[in-house]
């Protein structure tokens, strides 16, 4: 039955989420994105209110929640700042992989550690959307291991990570997935100044390093079906967070217009800013609703499920860049200094759609998926 | 929970609409349009069928049992129902859907405010025997966006009201049994004035002065009325004298109006919805069939089909979303709004975009560029645009203490 009302639980879980987001994330946003890291007491509380184990195994002491459920409390913790939530601690975009191969000898000392606070991990994923200026990493076969040479894109964690994990295509095309329990690698920190400044985002360079088969999570069709739905889950649980940065900078720039006032009256009277207002209402809208639905979709094993994910994702990127920009454009020159927090919220949004894909690439992708299966025939 | 998977009943009136939109409508959407009629033997048929575009489950569906937990609880679907059967009666022509026998858009006003009388006498005139309409007339010459500013004058006098005034764009107007009328008792008033009667055919004063033509929708009649010293007993104002008292808590005949938009526009958007849903598979399987399969011109139309699936997708979700706070009883003002204006405006672009994907050829007989006719209308009527955009807004201020 077509609902869009939350189960209690998740209603719960949101309004955790969102309190967290509103009394503690956004407070300490800028100090955050100063220091480059997210602070210690933030990370503490996240931890305590267990918001850092939504997709970890349950055997793992993780909640494995429904993605439908981690999508509503990814929204509302991204609607404090998606700078802090992407420099949170942990198996970040890897906790899709540790639930789908909970049972992997390769994570027996992933478990062990994590005893003691989660190990954060870096996820290059390199054998998926070719990146036209990518520098590669290299993955070549040696006896029954691999060499894993070159420099990463500029990855979320990267800087903080304990752990990496790297699909690739080896010279021989197939897909490998490989699992560095120690700093096998260098970080190069380089130049990162548009946005997400808290997330640890760098490039880690392997210099020759040899990655023995235990250290291989899978390899052929079998890496190619794991990847296929970490990254469907990955690109809702990204999608979700965009959408709550959205609504933040909705919200902000509705209450600004509100308040502020122009030619004797409040500019929220103005048809250009109250229309352009409405305008960002239908784009927070529909974007979550497309994420919402792909949530679902992952969630009840639907066929087409990634195809969902990324018209989600592609669309959440569009809608997060244009409300985010039209926030700073409704505070005017406010909007561009950093006593508000608009212009990081547009800087942020840049940098986020920048590390999870092209729309167009994603809107390409269905289109050939679309174009691929035949429902019935309604063309003479 | 949230879920986007329909209930049996949902899924059964899809698949039977759809059928009946694949193989009764489609095929002679081309030819309505080229004649700008709906052909009389072909509306007795679906008549007799069953078939109407019955737009009152807003007031609320058949009740659905269902067990939650231990607790027995009663939900209401029709208004989800509706939208799905717009989406798919809109998917086999937009023209011939506006066109079907039923009370139409005047159902709403009808159902949620008239008395029990009135509803029995008006809304159980739709037989089978024989195919009727009703139809819902509010736009006037000089009120069209602004509602609240209507001229046609409602006089008391002993035993009903004098009417006098004109009426434009009303969707089947002309063939219409009865016209749900708004009007105003005093324009100094301004809204609290307005009131709504219910005017039958063939009421002395009453009478269709001309049927318009319009770039889409032309299989669909749109009639100009008027109003010349109209008399209209006491018992045909909508919901009597007492819905129009001085106490605050009811509402008046501009709440009656507005209140039919909060049903109405989902319904609206829906149509929307399935107009861009035909063209966009309608030229999907041109494309599949007839492009070149790699290469620049074939990326290029992955990237535009997949955006107007997105686009569809996400005017659906809206549109199902407005629907499911009017079947659970909450005010859907704001969704209503948000759904019309992303539907209507989103159903062009994805129109255009096919036509853009087909060519020089999509002008020779091809089912897309009369969607794109139709469609533009659906951007206009039930509220622009604008319109919603400022519905949308002041939603959005309301808490702030500013009316914009």
């Amino acid at each position: 039955m077509i609902s869009f009302q939350p189960t209690e639980e998740e209603q719960a879980f949101f309004q955790v989420a969102r309190s967290l987001a509103v009394e503690k994330i956004r407070p300490a946003a800028r100090e955050c994105e100063k220091r480059r890291t997210v602070s210690a007491d933030l990370i503490a509380r996240v931890d305590e209110l267990g918001l850092s184990a939504l997709e970890l195994p349950e055997s793992w002491g993780g909640l494995e929640l429904p993605l439908l459920s981690q999508a509503l409390i990814w929204q509302g913790l991204s609607y404090g700042d998606l700078g802090v939530v992407q420099g949170l601690p942990g198996a970040g975009e890897a906790s899709s992989l540790f639930r789908l191969s909970s049972e992997h000898r390769v994570w027996h000392r992933y478990r062990e550690m994590a005893k003691g606070g989660r190990p954060t991990v870096a996820w290059i994923d390199e054998a998926g959307q070719k990146e036209p200026l990518k520098q590669a990493i290299r993955v070549r076969r040696r006896g029954s291991g691999y060499i894993v040479d070159g420099v990463s894109s500029p990855v979320r964690l990267a800087s903080k990570a304990d752990w990496a994990v790297i699909a690739a295509r080896d010279e021989e095309e197939e897909t490998v997935l490989l699992a560095f329990d120690e700093r096998a690698w260098e970080i190069e920190e380089g130049d990162i100044r548009l946005g997400l400044l808290t997330s640890g985002i760098a490039r880690l360079r392997f210099a020759e390093v040899y990655a023995g088969p235990e250290q291989l999570v899978a390899r052929g069709s079998e890496a190619e079906t794991l990847l296929h739905r970490v990254r469907a889950r990955n690109q809702v649980i990204e999608a979700a967070k965009e959408v709550g940065l959205m609504e933040a900078a909705l919200d902000y720039a509705v209450e600004y217009t509100a308040g502020r006032k122009a030619f004797d009256q409040e500019i929220a009277k103005f048809q250009g800013v109250s229309f352009t207002i409405a305008e960002m209402a239908f784009a927070c809208r529909g974007a979550k609703l497309l994420v919402w639905q792909a949530a679902a979709a992952v969630d009840r094993g639907d066929e087409q499920a990634d195809g969902c994910a990324w018209s989600a994702l592609s669309r959440a990127h569009r809608s997060l860049r244009y409300v985010t920009d039209q926030a700073v454009q409704m505070l005017g020159g406010h909007g561009y200094v950093q006593e508000y927090p608009v212009e990081k919220w547009m800087r942020d949004a840049q940098a986020q759609v920048m590390l999870y894909g092209r729309e167009t690439d994603w809107l390409i992708r269905r289109g050939e998926q679309l174009l691929g299966k035949r429902k019935e025939r309604v063309a003479p | 929970m949230i879920s986007f998977e329909f209930s049996p009943q949902q899924k059964q009136i899809k698949e039977l609409v759809h059928w009946f939109a694949k193989h009764e409508m489609r095929p002679i959407a081309l030819e309505a349009d080229r004649l700008g009629r709906v052909p009389d033997e072909w509306l007795k048929k679906v008549n007799k069928m069953g078939i109407q575009l019955n737009t009152s489950s807003f007031s609320g569906g058949r009740p659905l049992s269902h067990s939650e937990g231990k607790k027995e609880k009663k939900e209401r679907e029709g208004n989800r129902v509706a939208v799905i059967a717009a989406e798919e009666l809109a998917w086999g022509c937009p023209g011939i859907a506006l066109s079907l026998p039923g009370p139409g858009l005047g159902g709403p006003p009808i159902q949620s405010s008239g008395t029990p009388e009135q509803k029995q006498r008006f809304l159980s005139i739709f037989t089978k025997e024989e195919p009727r309409w009703g139809a819902y007339a509010l736009t006037e010459p000089e009120a069209g966006s602004d509602a609240s500013g209507i001229r046609t004058t409602a006089r008391k006098v002993d035993g009903g009201y004098i009417l006098n005034g004109q009426k434009i764009f009303i969707t089947n107007g002309a063939r219409a049994s009865w016209v749900v009328v708004f009007a105003t008792v005093d324009p100094t008033l301004g809204r609290a004035g307005h009131r709504a009667f219910v005017v039958e055919k063939g009421t002395p004063g009453f009478s269709a002065t001309r049927v318009v033509h319009k770039m889409g929708l032309r299989a669909n009649e749109t009639a100009e009325l008027l109003f010349e010293d109209c008399f209209v007993p006491d018992e045909h104002l909508l919901g009597g004298e007492e819905l129009y008292s001085a106490n605050a808590n009811q509402p008046s005949g501009f709440r009656v109006a507005m209140k039919t938009f909060d049903s109405t526009r989902p319904i609206v958007a829906a149509m929307a919805v399935g107009i861009a849903r035909a063209a966009y598979e309608y030229t999907l399987d041109i494309v599949r069939s007839e492009y070149p399969k790699q290469g620049r011109l074939y990326y290029e139309a992955a990237a535009l089909l997949a955006e107007a699936e997105q686009e569809i997708n996400a005017a659906r979700l809206l549109t199902w979303e407005a629907a499911w706070k009017a079947d659970i009883g909450e005010p859907n003002a704001m969704e209503a709004a948000v759904c019309k204006a992303v539907a209507g405006n989103m159903a062009l672009h994805v129109c255009a975009m096919c036509l853009e994907l087909l060519g020089p050829v999509g002008l020779d007989g091809h089912l897309v560029e009369k969607l794109y006719r139709d469609v533009k209308v659906f951007d206009i009527f039930e509220g622009t645009q604008q319109i919603q955009r400022l519905v949308t807004a002041r939603r959005l201020y309301a808490p702030y203490g500013v009316h914009v």
